[in-house]
């Protein structure tokens, strides 16, 4: 047999709007997933370092069930058998994506706590010492000295997260969400044109992580601390006078 | 005579039942230099965190300026540490910030001073270590002795009542042990108060007001050191002195 693809059938499948369409609720979706992850992840990170054994307990049970339940399965159930549990999941208002997003957010934080955690750990317990020496509250050596050196050594795992994220919204067409592989699915099986349609599909995947490594180069030498590494973020120091308006 | 500036009074401190402290009464006058030597596992570490308010103590008193300040809850104990200036071995500048914004960070963080004001202080103290040019550099481009001397200036410019230095030379090559040395000897002759662990003999001949001996969580001599050098009273002190110099 003669290979058979179809370059016209290709571009077609590239350039269509529900590509276009999948392609970017994936992103987003990655995006906010992420995000909001993130955020919950910070704070069972903390609570996993905390001295409070209840608190410690709480996130080992957040992170045991998260860890556990497979993300399908999650995004069913949040899907299906929330508006099940209570009236409010069953207004206009609970849209796929919105399911999509609470379930993968859930999911993800339990990832996230245990990378955010290690970040933190990372960290040399001598700088927290030294802040607390010179009189700073707890709140604020984190916040000026910890995280953005735990930061650092977070970006590549969280980079993964990102690509493993944006790979797992694929999962929602299950939820009637159609993202880029739903879309391409749709695709594929009006025209049989497999090889054309997932390509195309695959296409946007390979954009999407490209643009993420190269935000990811950027933000790794951004939090490294040498002056040639990045740009500072204080002006530089005048070579003599004392003067300085910032 | 007047009374102590910082002063413990039988602090005892003890980490997972290992005592470290045992009632350690020890205090130190205003513009008196006092350099604390002993074996390691002696306690010294562990005293000059307590002075430094850094550790909670688990009997005795500790206070600062007439102010008793062990049993103080944490919020206000912050504000007092910044009255200490506290040094330590592995310099533990912020790897994150310059030189320039190590020094600025105590005066924006807890003196919530202005950021061109902070600026101003900073440069001037950076001068006075004499790294003034080393403003922009990251700890991670400096020489240890530049990093330790960045470190002094963080803490001198918050204008400390009493500046600790734990081991502040001991992390350092040897040609570069002269250079912090140096400023600390400056900063005495200013006549700051200053309390140095520190195994540097000749700095403490020079320098120090008295020295004294730990051992096991105690202070077992304390003299002049003159005295302390000549005649040391303890056996220990002796055999210690034979085996550090």
């Amino acid at each position: 047999m003669v290979a058979s693809f179809d370059t016209h059938l290709f571009w077609e499948a590239l350039s269509s709007r529900p590509y276009w369409h999948g392609a970017l609720l994936a992103f987003e979706l990655t995006c906010a997933t992420l995000g909001a992850a993130s955020v919950l992840a910070f704070f069972l990170a903390l609570g996993a370092l905390s001295k409070s054994r209840p608190l410690r307990g709480a996130v080992l049970v957040y992170n045991w069930l998260f860890r556990a339940i497979p993300t399908l399965l999650l995004l069913l159930f949040v899907w299906n058998g929330l508006p099940q549990l209570w009236g409010v999941f069953t207004g206009n208002w609970y849209t796929a994506f919105l399911a999509a997003f609470i379930a993968l957010s859930l999911n993800e934080a339990a990832y996230m706590s245990e990378i955010i955690r290690a970040g933190l750990m990372s960290v040399d317990p001598g700088q927290e010492l030294a802040g607390r020496a010179l009189g700073m509250t707890r709140a604020r050596i984190l916040r000026r000295v910890v995280v953005p050196q735990a930061i650092r050594i977070i970006i590549p795992p969280t980079a993964n997260e990102f690509i493993t994220l944006l790979k797992l919204t694929s999962l929602a067409s299950v939820i009637s969400l159609y993202e880029l592989l739903g879309a391409a699915t749709v695709r594929a099986n009006q025209n049989f044109a497999f090889l054309e349609a997932y390509s195309a599909a695959a296409v946007y995947y390979l954009g999407i992580v490209s643009v993420l490594m190269l935000l990811q180069a950027q933000l790794e030498r951004r939090f490294t601390w040498r002056s040639g590494a990045r740009r500072r973020r204080l002006a530089p120091a005048p070579a003599m006078s004392s003067h300085e308006a910032r | 005579m007047n009374e102590a500036l910082l002063r413990a009074d039988g602090v005892s401190k003890s980490y997972d039942g290992l005592d470290v402290l045992h009632g350690v009464t020890f205090e130190v006058g205003r513009g008196e230099v006092k350099v604390v030597i002993g074996p390691s596992g002696s306690g010294k570490s562990t005293l000059l965190r307590c002075l430094a308010l850094l550790e909670p103590v688990d009997a005795g008193e500790v206070w600062l300026d007439g102010v008793r300040l062990s049993g103080v809850r944490e919020k206000e104990l912050a504000q007092h540490r910044s009255e200490v200036g506290m040094v330590f071995q592995r310099f533990n500048l912020f790897q994150n910030m310059t030189a320039l914004a190590n020094v600025m960070c105590g005066l924006v963080e807890v003196r919530r001073l202005k950021k061109a004001e902070a600026r101003e202080r900073a440069l001037e103290f950076l001068a006075r270590v004499g790294l003034r040019d080393k403003a922009n550099s990251y700890p991670d481009e400096l020489s240890g002795g530049q990093q330790q001397r960045v470190a002094i200036a963080r803490a001198l410019v918050m204008r400390p009542k009493a500046m600790l230095f734990d081991e502040p030379t001991s992390a350092l090559d040897v040609e570069l042990v002269r250079e912090v040395l140096d400023v600390m000897e400056n900063l005495a002759r200013d006549g700051m108060t200053m309390v140095v662990v520190s195994h540097e003999l000749r700095f403490a001949h020079h320098v120090a007001s008295s020295i004294l001996m730990m051992d096991e969580g105690r202070i077992i001599e304390e003299a002049p050191p003159e005295q302390f050098f000549s005649s040391p009273s303890h056996e220990r002190t002796k055999r210690f002195l034979a085996l550090v110099e």
